[in-house]
């Protein structure tokens, strides 16, 4: 822990790197105009009119939904998934080999297939979110499933848990600590996958908002996009430590506990 | 009791179990027979890696024998039964280190009518109520090793196994550990099965002390241990019994430990 005194001056210094940052913009867009460098000032009435009204509903709103959706399909498909896999060993030789041939396609290359069976639709979109971010949950998953003690599985078996039970009950709980790690990454990857499928064919979403104002060279809205991009990313990597903090308060107590004890 | 079988079987039979690393590999445990009545306090000593775990691990159907079988008042059975309950060696990885000390005691007990008096009712019998709602990451070894008691007795089995439950915690909470478990057994009349490598510790305790050889295991004697109960840890083990019983053991177990693993 930090005294707060000591937290001060970091604090002041990032501060000043980006009002430092933000100022040297805005004298370069004013003494050197131009079409890619507009002023500061714009950029932020675009980033505000993102937040509310008809662009609200009509680029952020449809993105965060495509996002939500494909990262939670992702999350539920790759635990049940990594931990049946990591757990039952007999299905291993089954799945490994499709499996480890499927994680090196780049998600963005099923694009165009996704689009041949979906259609320009949400599902597209959706899916190829939940393709690209699958991959880190199921290889954490299944790699935390494994190294679940064996003696809390002999525990668990001398209580009488079935083997859907043992899974749930002991397999689950002790891989979450890297089933959270896989999360964090998949959560990247789908973001990059939400603004990619809103490329092509969408006519709606932040991606689509982007690309349609780079078309009418508005360029100060489609700096608002990214930045706003950049606003989703941070506040949803927040939200999942702030979970993690609470879900996983056992874990670092007791990885607080080994290592002392190791030392 | 409901159980009024006119002839009293053994609550365990170890009937001529062996057991190997594979079908193939040298054998660990070879032809391993002895019976424990119910009530009985019965400890198994033998030279360290003679085979104690994987015979605790047969009988408590965590693994199948290769050849011979282990019986429950003349019954076979296959799975772990509800009826057996293990308290493992390393306290600090059979606890579960996200539930707390009472859901920790809870794992296990489903569809049990009065779980919250019967889970208080455990942690009261190993002095843990006062520490219901910690984690076991935030215990001393001693106490972890209370929790797992408790989650063993909690489900009330006529059959307990302890694998080495004291050998990870010091002298002094090894000594309270050891009161604590006789009272417990004698307070809910449990049969009990110790496998330990501490001599001492399998006298003191046990009622019948089962010598093994070294591998692949065999029993090599039984050896009865008529010392008075309630016994004392200083009382008993001055008592010239107690040590000439200790000596006895120690001798088999150093004969055993000094002789090369035969071949078989």
């Amino acid at each position: 822990m930090t005294v707060k005194g000591h937290q001060i001056a970091p604090l002041a210094w990032q501060a000043a790197t980006v009002v430092a940052l933000v100022a040297l913009w805005q004298w370069a867009a004013l003494t050197h105009p131009a079409v890619y460098l507009p002023p500061i000032g714009r950029v932020v009435d675009g980033y505000i009119r993102l937040w509310h009204g008809d662009l609200l509903a009509n680029a952020l709103l449809p993105s965060l939904y495509r996002l939500a959706t494909g990262l939670l399909a992702a999350i539920v498909i790759g635990c049940a998934a990594g931990i049946a896999l990591g757990s039952l060993r007999w299905l291993d030789p089954w799945v490994r080999p499709t499996l480890e041939y499927l994680r090196f396609i780049p998600a963005v290359a099923i694009l165009p297939a996704a689009l041949l069976v979906f259609g320009p639709t949400d599902q597209m979109r959706i899916f190829v979110i939940a393709f690209g971010s699958v991959f880190p949950v199921l290889l954490a998953a299944t790699d935390g499933a494994r190294r679940v003690d064996p003696i809390l599985l002999d525990v668990a078996r001398v209580s009488g848990l079935s083997t859907i039970e043992r899974l749930i009950r002991v397999v689950l709980p002790a891989a979450l600590p890297s089933v959270f790690s896989g999360v964090r990454v998949a959560l990247s990857i789908a973001l990059v996958m939400m603004v990619i499928s809103e490329l092509i064919a969408a006519d709606d979403g932040l991606g689509f908002y982007i690309l349609r104002n780079q078309r009418l060279f508005q360029t100060a809205n489609v700096y608002a996009g990214v930045l706003t991009i950049g606003t989703i990313g941070l506040v949803l990597t927040l939200a999942l430590l702030a979970i993690e903090k609470r879900v996983l308060a056992w874990h670092r107590g007791w990885r607080g506990l080994t290592e002392t004890n190791r030392g | 009791m409901a159980d009024s079988t006119s002839v009293r079987e053994p609550i365990l039979a170890v009937e001529n179990v062996s057991k190997g690393f594979n079908a193939v590999g040298p054998r660990i445990l070879s032809g391993m027979t002895f019976r424990q009545e119910p009530g009985q306090f019965v400890a198994v000593v033998g030279p360290s890696g003679c085979g104690k775990t994987t015979l605790l691990r047969c009988i408590a159907s965590l693994m199948q024998p290769d050849e011979g079988e282990v019986l429950h008042r003349g019954q076979h059975f296959d799975d772990p039964p509800s009826w057996l309950s293990i308290v493992f060696q390393d306290y600090n990885r059979s606890l579960f280190p996200w539930l707390s000390v009472r859901q920790n005691v809870a794992f296990g007990l489903r569809g049990v009518d009065a779980r919250d008096e019967r889970i208080m009712k455990a942690l009261q019998a190993v002095n843990l109520d006062h520490a219901a709602d910690l984690y076991p990451w935030q215990l001393s070894g001693g106490m972890q090793q209370r929790c797992a008691l408790a989650r063993s007795i909690v489900v009330k089995p006529h059959l307990l196994l302890l694998d080495e439950p004291f050998a990870s915690v010091d002298a002094q909470t090894r000594i309270d550990l050891q009161d604590m478990v006789m009272d417990i057994c004698r307070d809910m009349a449990l049969s009990t099965l110790l496998v330990t490598h501490d001599i001492d510790e399998a006298v003191f305790m046990a009622d019948k002390v089962v010598v093994l050889s070294t591998r692949p295991a065999r029993v090599v004697e039984e050896i009865a241990i008529d010392l008075p109960r309630p016994r004392d840890q200083l009382a008993t083990k001055e008592s010239p019994e107690f040590l000439r019983l200790r000596h006895h053991v120690y001798t088999l177990v150093r004969q055993q430990a000094q002789r090369l693993p035969r071949e078989d």
